[in-house]
């Protein structure tokens, strides 16, 4: 087992986790990277109240989850690790070059941002920041829930939202 | 800069709740559900200093209606906690950092409580009337009594709850309902679907009693099975392979 889906997705830990990814591969940990919140406890409190009682919830910075990737990945259960946006997601790969796969699942409108799927929305920044990791040897692909087709990268930049 | 906060009074709450039922309408995809919170919150957003359309409610009104996606009834929680907050004219850098955090363990609560618990729930229960004979009128109602009666409830608290802790909230999220109640309505729905399915399926079917007997000696086994199989097996696929021999079972005896 270890970590099955390495996951973008601004919303977190949150229901397409904890129910759509959570129930069909028995998720027994998350591992969400975000160097602010770890910072911040009633942030970490509110995320550990909406993570199930029989997942196991960590909080790591991007630099405490490279060094703790190892330990993630030997572990008996299978997990999900999220990060909030394209760029913690790329630290993350060039700080861990074991990474060969990443989900984007769920990027939403700010001012800046095209629709690329109705749950991807991506600046010119963030499509190049997917491009270059991309180059790396990272699969990319855009999938919200495990039921929905996985839209890879290339298709997913030549989309216009619809 | 934090200011003391005035009471919400009964009209106010009242139309605020009245106002979270429309939470669903506003959805889309760009903001998601937050022209909606914004919506939901307004009557709150009157009592602020300048009142109605002055440049504290103008500015909150632009901050809430931001993009924001929870679990439509769990952001009722969301919504008096943003309430407290504006009217305690708390930093707007923490309001939106709320905003943020909130989305994810309000949907992830509100999913597993909601949608994967007390709706599975409420159809079976509606489903074991039908099959213990009850009219299409009363299993209906029976459905919709008791649906709204729990997401009603819910949103009730949630907006209490929100109001009476503001930004720091978090841990009304650890009660017991919220932790162990979705187990609970799991399991209580397996228990209920065990006896209802049998009983829809025989009366479909038109099977006697010992066909309904067939069928749940073989939805028992199933069940047996599939907790035998320790997860390996996808829950869904068992069932509906279980609820195929069932009602070829019930049709042959």
């Amino acid at each position: 087992m270890s970590i099955e889906v390495y996951r973008i997705d601004d919303r977190l830990v949150h229901g397409q986790v904890v129910v759509g990814w959570g129930q069909p591969l028995a998720l027994r940990f998350i591992v969400l990277v975000d160097d602010a919140i770890v910072q911040s406890d009633w942030e970490r409190e509110l995320y550990r109240m909406g993570t199930p009682p029989e997942m196991d919830l960590f909080v790591e910075s991007v630099e405490s989850c490279a060094l703790r990737l190892p330990e993630f990945d030997s572990r008996a259960d299978p997990g999900l690790l999220v990060a909030p946006d394209v760029a913690t997601m790329a630290r993350l790969c060039s700080m861990a070059p074991g990474i060969r796969q990443v989900n984007v699942g769920g990027i939403h409108h700010v001012a800046g941002r095209v629709p690329r799927l109705p749950y991807v929305f991506l600046s010119p920044a963030e499509e190049a920041g997917l491009r270059a990791l991309a180059a790396t040897g990272v699969a990319i692909s855009a999938q919200d829930v495990p039921g929905a087709d996985a839209v890879p990268l290339d298709d997913l930049l030549a989309r216009d939202g619809s | 800069m934090t200011a003391s906060v005035p009471p919400l009074p009964l009209r106010t709450r009242l139309l605020i709740l009245a106002r979270l039922l429309t939470l669903q309408g506003s959805y889309n995809y760009e903001t998601m559900v937050g022209n909606g919170i914004a919506f939901a919150m307004e009557p709150a957003l009157r009592l602020l200093p300048g009142g109605r359309g002055g440049d504290a409610y103008r500015a909150a009104m632009a901050r809430e209606s931001r993009y924001f996606n929870a679990h439509p009834y769990m952001a009722a929680m969301a919504v008096g906690a943003l309430a407290r907050a504006e009217l305690a004219l708390e930093d707007p850098g923490r309001i939106e950092r709320f905003r943020t955090a909130a989305c994810g363990p309000l949907g992830g609560v509100g999913d597993r409580l909601v949608w994967a618990g007390w709706l599975p729930l409420c159809s079976l229960l509606a489903l074991l009337c039908f099959g213990l004979g009850a009219s299409p009128g009363a299993v209906v109602a029976t459905f919709l009594l008791l649906y709204n009666a729990g997401h009603v409830a819910l949103r009730v608290w949630a907006l209490d709850a929100g109001w009476r802790s503001g930004l720091a909230c978090g841990p009304a999220l650890g009660r017991p309902v919220f932790r162990n109640g979705p187990a609970i309505l799991a399991r209580a729905g397996a228990v209920v679907g065990g006896a209802a399915i049998p009983l829809v399926v025989a009366g479909a079917s038109g099977a006697r009693l010992p066909g309904v007997v067939v069928i749940g000696a073989v939805g028992a086994a199933g069940a047996v099975a599939l907790a035998a199989s320790g997860g390996r097996v996808p829950g869904w696929r068992a069932a509906l392979l279980f609820l195929l021999l069932a009602a070829v079972a019930a049709l042959v005896v």
